[in-house]
């Protein structure tokens, strides 16, 4: 069913795009000033790539974003899909533990958290990726939660079970295929988090990718809006990944199922 | 296609409890190799449970399950090779129909060109061969069942299990596809339980037929039996029509309906007060002298090949249904006045 706008309705859309647009334009044009203004070019944009510390700084990000992203699948799928075909009276309790990470402050997690852990964990920086975990929980429950509610998770479990499938390849030959948009963006929710995350790394003196921005980005005020532009269209990017790829691969299957 | 593996199924005492109710009681159940078994029953009657504990997806139970004499209560449900069919469309929606029905043996490691082959001979066994590349949701109802039939199949099962696969469905599909069902039970020959609360399709489709109450098994036999000579008069009641009618003892072996005499049949309610009789086992012919009618046609219901004709009796003013051909059933309207015979030659007793 495809709606026309009328008038007002572009008026909303240009506005609420305007909103959006026009500080990234004016970010985008600020950050290609050089020589005092007088010119435009990418030289605060090279600044970035050639500063100390860029590539290291974001590959240890990237390993921890993608780090979290494998805890959260491994420990959150398994124990929600339990928790929809039998374990039903202990929803409310993991309900709840979920939450509390919204709850407790960083500062405190941080700090508490950060002690508890074993030793071996706490003398590498991919600590953070397990306390990553904990302050996604909120995020990649609820998604989890919502998409295994909209299939008929027990038949499908059942008819599995019955063509002789463990409970691993029931998990991953049936369930995370069928839930696939609900993965993706729990997957993105723990990534987007991860990479942004800046308190509990400053907290812990370790080095990540939001860290590095904040000092290098002091007293330079051209390569910082620079180095915000391009984390944007990063993060962009990212966002377009997760929302175009499970659907190419919907469509690629329905077009070889069709033929 | 015909399957190697035919296997005996034997349930002996089966007993399940969900918090405070019995779901099945003192259950036992022989299956020959081969045969098709029936479960046919009201919800709630435990009929699933009994077909879901020898799927595996029911535990907890007491009692054994034996297939060819082994005891397998202790397999789970992905270790013991039986084939199964669901009332819900249970199709895997990422997977094209043809993935599908491999499914079982992709979990068993099958290769790919082996497992694809098998799984077209098998969608060609249930009429869709050219269905294969199609996604679960693209086809119909009917379409979908016989896809999850193949799918079951397709693992060689040693017993195939249904458990109402065609509730889902309307009436003309059901009809077709329950005969569909039958004719690939034969031709494969796997070991089945077919569970299903409509009656007419489980006459249709078993070769015997298990009638369940409140958890416990009633009668099972064919189909004729359980029909012509239930054991019980639940299951009397339960299968087809039943009129009660009121009786006069006349010894232990036989009893007067309206004055005429029918023997009885052990399994009753002794003593009784009423007789069960078959709307069919019932004759009507217009009364000759006006005066001694034995009852009045009140009321008649075209069935297509069959009218049922509810009359009231003259005596008691009870209310009685008779069944005859169309045909025969031209010659009366509503009001006629008609003489009523038993064709019945026993009866049950009712209390």
């Amino acid at each position: 069913m495809k709606q026309r706008l009328n008038f007002s309705n572009y008026i909303v859309l240009l506005a609420a795009s305007a909103f959006f647009i026009f500080p990234m334009v004016a970010a985008f044009e600020f950050s290609l000033r050089i020589n005092e203004g007088k010119s435009y070019g990418f030289a605060n944009y090279r600044w970035v790539f050639a500063e100390d510390g860029f590539a290291t700084n974001l590959g240890v990000s990237f390993r921890l974003a993608l780090l979290t992203a494998i805890c959260v699948l491994v420990l959150m799928v398994p124990t929600i899909v339990y928790l929809h075909l039998g374990g039903a009276r202990w929803k409310r309790l993991v309900e709840f533990v979920c939450l509390v990470p919204l709850v407790v402050p960083v500062i405190s997690f941080a700090l508490g958290v950060g002690t508890a852990f074993p030793t071996f964990l706490q003398s590498t920086v991919y600590e953070l990726s397990f306390l990553y975990v904990i302050v996604s929980l909120p995020y990649t429950y609820r998604a989890l939660d919502v998409g295994l509610s909209s299939i008929p998770l027990l038949t499908l479990v059942e008819a599995s079970r019955a063509s002789g499938a463990s409970m691993r390849q029931t998990l991953m030959y049936v369930i995370i295929p069928t839930i696939r948009t609900a993965v993706n963006g729990a997957i993105f929710l723990a990534v987007a988090l991860s990479l942004g995350e800046f308190t509990l790394a400053v907290l812990l003196h370790w080095d990540t990718f939001p860290t590095w921005i904040a000092n290098v980005s002091q007293g330079h005020i051209l390569n910082a809006i620079a180095l915000s532009v391009l984390s944007l269209f990063g993060a962009w990017i990212v966002v377009m990944i997760f929302a175009l790829a499970p659907k190419s691969l919907r469509s690629n299957k329905i077009q070889e199922a069709t033929k | 296609m015909i399957s190697e593996n035919r296997v005996s199924v034997e349930l002996k005492g089966l007993r399940k409890v969900y918090g405070t109710a019995v779901a099945l009681d003192n259950f036992s159940l022989d299956i020959a190799p081969g045969e098709l078994v029936a479960l046919l029953g009201p919800s709630g009657c435990g009929k699933t449970t009994a077909l879901r504990i020898l799927a595996g997806l029911d535990t907890d139970h007491e009692g054994q399950i034996l297939i060819d004499g082994k005891d397998i209560a202790s397999v789970p449900a992905n270790k013991r090779n039986m084939g199964m069919v669901f009332q819900a469309y249970s199709l895997f929606p990422t997977m094209t129909v043809l993935e599908n029905v491999a499914y079982g043996l992709r979990v068993r490691r099958v290769d790919r060109e082996k497992r694809n082959k098998k799984a077209q001979e098998l969608l060609d066994l249930v009429g869709l061969g050219e269905m294969g590349a199609r996604l679960g949701h693209q086809l119909s109802g009917g379409q979908q069942q016989r896809v999850a039939l193949a799918r079951a199949l397709a693992i060689q099962p040693n017993v195939l299990l249904l458990d109402e696969p065609l509730s889902a469905l309307d009436a003309q599909v059901r009809t077709q596809l329950r005969d569909e069902i039958k004719r690939i039970q034969i031709e494969v020959g796997t070991t089945t339980l077919f569970v299903t609360h409509d009656q007419e399709e489980a006459m249709a489709i078993a070769d015997r037929v298990g009638v369940m109450r409140h958890g416990v098994l009633e009668q099972c036999a064919p189909p004729q039996e359980v029909y012509l000579n239930p054991a019980t008069v639940k299951v009397a009641k339960f299968v087809g029509a039943m009129n009660l009618m009121p009786v006069e003892i006349l010894s232990s072996s036989s009893v007067s309906i309206y004055g005429q005499s029918v023997a009885l049949r052990e399994g009753g309610s002794v003593p009784g007060t009423m007789a069960l009789v078959r709307p069919e086992q019932l004759s009507l012919t217009l009364a000759k002298t006006q005066g001694r009618a034995s009852a009045t046609v009140f009321n008649l219901t075209f069935l297509g090949p069959l009218t049922r004709i509810s009359v009231r009796m003259t005596g008691d003013a009870r209310t009685l249904f008779v069944s005859m051909p169309s045909s025969a059933a031209l010659e009366f309207v509503a009001g006629s006045l008609v003489d009523l015979r038993v064709l019945a030659t026993s009866v049950l007793l009712d209390a």
